[in-house]
């Protein structure tokens, strides 16, 4: 049991590492037809199989990890930055300006996230929107579905610590807003919803692949996992290693993420992971304790 | 203590498997008159001047005056005799006698007028020739009618065998009541079964068994299985509950009979006539010799598809000469792209600083397997140097953006049997007629005309007048044919000659026994 934190992070680091080094992993073109290999098993030339077209299974695993890889960092980037400048400010300005940007996080939480997605896909798919691709459609809506939680953590950290007599003490020492804000109040926003990224990154795998499920994400020939599942769905009957390879992969990482997540929020993370983490929180509570001292003296 | 021995263990598990194997005997001896047959959609109350029910269910109700026979030919139905005038500007119809709605409403000369009445001359409907073109109904006899036009419509005979609008109610139906003269008659419907029993009036061929019950099974998975399981009969036919030829395969190699025949309607790849891109005759040249059809129809409709290059099978009337299905050429398609000003490669082509890029709009609402098409496509075309992003969209988003010709490259499908070809010509390549969400082929002021033409020219010369339309789609590379899918069903060995009814718009259980 003392090591079983690692075992949850190997599938997600394995599904992190395969996404980086893909191009070098993958055995063939994911997106080569060949018609004289169509639905073939396992074999030394194709190590899972070929799908309807004769496209190498195992190449388009791995390209779909680092399709998902690619998309979900994209997104969880875009919006933990909109999440936390949105929410920080909220809490941090106050007043009616707080009231009508809480209200837009209400709005934005009371819907299911892949709801939104779903719903601004539709607006994307439309005239207007034809010189995006795909891709970049699904980024954006999964982005956009995406930030409010961000918002209202980083709200919730900005109100708790400006309560703190540390923060009253730096005000009364001159200290400027983007001064408190970025040394004492950010690094506590940063360490919340970094851990809780992390578990939410699972989900966001889970979302991109439902998406192109539903044929609203990845276009072809990008192999992409959620894509390979409705696409092997055809075949299910005589073949359905199609839908249960690509199955497998996505129930591992999203498992291995959310338990991953889970571990953070129970402080049971292997100690160096943790320390990597929470790092940016300690300095900062050190640079809490400095100011203090300095207001005491 | 119960004791379990050897002997009674067996004699258990043969007891249980015999209770258990009770229910099907009873099941079947159930429907032992009844063909149950899949539909993919409710009927609803079949009403004749809407478009809400499924149209595959009409035909077992209502009558036509005239019927759609095998390969086009012209059969008898309300009517038993029909003269076209020598200026084509009236046809008269002899009806049958002794005809009755179900209702016991007699059907005469009355009776059919009202019936034409209800369409003819209707402005809804004027995407139907011999609606637009008609000027009155005369009642020579109690049983024989004259239909006047205000100009010829050779297609008129044909366009009277289709669905709806067409067929034969009974004048005193109530609304929501579906009654025909029909070898069948609707006792219940409901969102999830239509059950049809034998009209025992019926003035033709009377169906071989009394019942047949129609259950909505969306899903073409499950109505696989449903026939694997002995609760339906038959499934299948493009219109009725689709079964796609993957399926068709595997329900083959477990006894199913499956039942294939050459098909009516055509696959087609459109060209966006709006698209600059595609306006240039080279990449239309380029995608058209860069696919291998044969491929298509073998590694995806897993050879229950006919690989062409012509707008119409030969299935459907006055369908043109054939055009040999050209081998795939990527060297010939690089060449028409190098002919038209094009610089590239395998890699990439480009002309005047712009990348030969397409998109090419798919919808699997809109049509089924069309994205698997479309990524063998891609993988052709991408052998050419021809690179086409697919976007794949919702149902919604292609009925907005086809009508507009928002897309470089799409999917279109003739509409087959009995509506072609002055159907799919008259709607699909013609600039001014109205197609709603369905969309263009392909339209051009020059083919305006040549449509116009051969869909006005009647009698021998209308071969010709057809085959000019074919030619100028042909030479101008306008349209990409791909495949002619087949009519695909399967069959419970309990069912006994079936054999396919004339169109994919129609219910099998002409010459169908019961096993």
């Amino acid at each position: 049991m003392k090591n079983w934190p690692w075992a949850i992070l190997a599938p997600a680091l394995l599904f992190v590492l395969i996404g980086l080094f893909a191009p070098w992993i993958m055995t063939h073109d994911p997106a080569s037809q060949d018609y004289s290999a169509l639905l073939k098993g396992p074999s030394g030339a194709h190590w899972l199989g070929t799908d309807y077209l004769g496209r190498d299974m195992f190449s388009r695993i791995i390209g779909g990890a680092r399709t998902s890889l690619v998309a979900m960092a994209f997104v969880l980037v875009a919006a933990l930055a909109i999440g936390v400048v949105i929410g920080s400010f909220a809490g941090y300005v106050g007043g009616k300006t707080e009231l009508v940007l809480i209200s837009v996080i209400d709005i934005a939480l009371a819907l299911p996230s892949l709801v939104i997605a779903l719903a601004l896909m539709g607006v994307f798919s439309g005239e207007n929107f034809s010189w995006m691709s795909d891709y970049w459609k699904m980024i954006v809506a999964l982005t956009l579905a995406w930030w409010a939680n961000y918002a209202r953590m980083s709200r919730a950290v900005v109100v708790a610590e400006l309560q703190q007599p540390y923060i009253e003490a730096a005000r009364v020492m001159g200290a400027s807003h983007i001064w408190i804000f970025t040394r004492h109040i950010l690094p506590h926003v940063l360490g919340l919803v970094v851990v809780y990224a992390s578990a939410d990154a699972g989900a966001l795998v889970l979302a991109i692949a439902t998406l192109s499920f539903l044929g609203l994400g990845v276009a072809p020939p990008t192999p992409e996992w959620g894509q390979m599942l409705v696409d092997g769905m055809s075949y299910i009957e005589e073949n359905p290693a199609l839908v249960i390879i690509p199955g497998l992969a996505l129930t591992a990482v999203v498992v291995s993420f959310n338990l991953l997540g889970e571990a953070f929020a129970l402080q049971k993370v292997p100690r160096a992971v943790r320390g990597r983490f929470l790092a940016r929180k300690k300095a900062a509570r050190a640079a809490e304790d400095a100011a203090r001292k300095e207001v005491e003296a | 203590m119960l004791k379990l021995d050897r002997r009674s263990f067996l004699a258990t598990t043969a007891g249980l498997s015999f209770l258990s194997v009770l229910p099907r005997v009873a099941h079947a001896d159930g429907h032992a008159d009844t063909l149950r047959v899949a539909i993919a959609g409710e009927t609803g109350d079949l009403d004749l001047l809407q478009n809400v029910s499924t149209l595959s269910s009409y035909s077992a109700v209502f009558d036509a005056l005239i019927h759609y026979g095998p390969g086009g030919a012209l059969e008898p139905g309300l009517a038993t005799a029909w003269t076209i005038a020598e200026d084509g500007l009236s046809i008269s119809f002899d009806l049958r006698e002794g005809v009755s709605f179900t209702d016991g409403t007699p059907f005469d000369a009355t009776a059919a007028e009202w019936n034409l009445k209800r369409w003819m001359g209707v402005a809804d409907f004027s995407w139907i020739g011999i609606a637009d073109n008609y000027d009155n109904i005369t009642i020579d006899a109690p049983n024989k009618i004259t239909v006047k036009l205000k100009r010829p419509v050779p297609a008129a005979l044909l366009e009277l065998t289709i669905v709806r609008p067409v067929r034969f109610l009974s004048p005193k139906a109530a609304a929501g009541q579906p009654i025909g003269t029909g070898p069948w008659i609707v006792e219940s419907y409901s969102s999830t079964e239509t059950v049809l029993v034998r009209n025992d009036a019926y003035w033709g061929e009377k169906p071989a068994f009394g019942r047949m019950e129609l259950k909505v099974v969306p899903d073409e998975l499950a109505r696989a299985n449903a026939l694997r399981a002995g609760e339906l009969d038959v499934i299948g036919g493009d219109w009725v509950a689709a079964l796609s030829p993957r399926r068709a395969k595997a329900l083959e190699g477990e006894g199913m009979t499956i039942v294939a025949e050459p098909g009516t309607a055509t696959t087609i790849l459109g060209f966006s006539p709006k698209s600059p891109m595609m306006q240039d005759k080279a990449v239309r040249d380029a995608i058209f010799m860069g696919i291998d059809r044969a491929a298509v129809a073998t590694v995806l409709f897993e050879g229950y598809a006919d690989p062409t290059a012509d707008i119409f099978p030969t299935t459907v009337p006055t369908a043109g000469a054939r055009t040999p299905v050209p081998a795939r050429d990527v060297a010939a398609a690089q060449a028409a792209l190098t002919a038209g000003g094009w610089t590239g490669d395998a890699s990439g082509w480009a002309k005047d600083g712009a990348a030969l890029e397409i998109a090419f709009l798919v919808s699997e609402e809109s049509f089924p397997g069309s994205r698997r098409i479309a990524e063998m496509i891609q993988g052709m075309l991408m052998e050419v140097g021809v690179k086409t992003n697919i976007e794949t969209v919702d149902n919604a988003t292609m009925h907005e953006r086809r009508p507009n010709f928002d897309y470089d490259l799409t999917f279109f499908a003739t509409y087959g049997a009995p509506y072609d070809p002055h159907g799919s010509l008259g709607a699909s390549f013609v600039t001014a007629s109205d197609t709603g969400p369905d969309g263009k082929i392909y339209v051009h002021p020059d083919l305006d005309a040549l449509v116009a033409t051969a869909l006005e020219t009647g009698g021998d010369s209308r071969q010709g007048a057809m085959q000019a339309v074919y030619d100028w789609l042909r030479d101008n590379t306008a349209a990409c044919p791909l495949v002619v899918t087949q009519r695909l069903w399967a069959v419970n060995p309990r069912v006994k000659g079936f054999t396919l009814p004339a169109t994919d718009y129609d219910l099998p259980f002409k010459g169908i026994t019961l096993g």
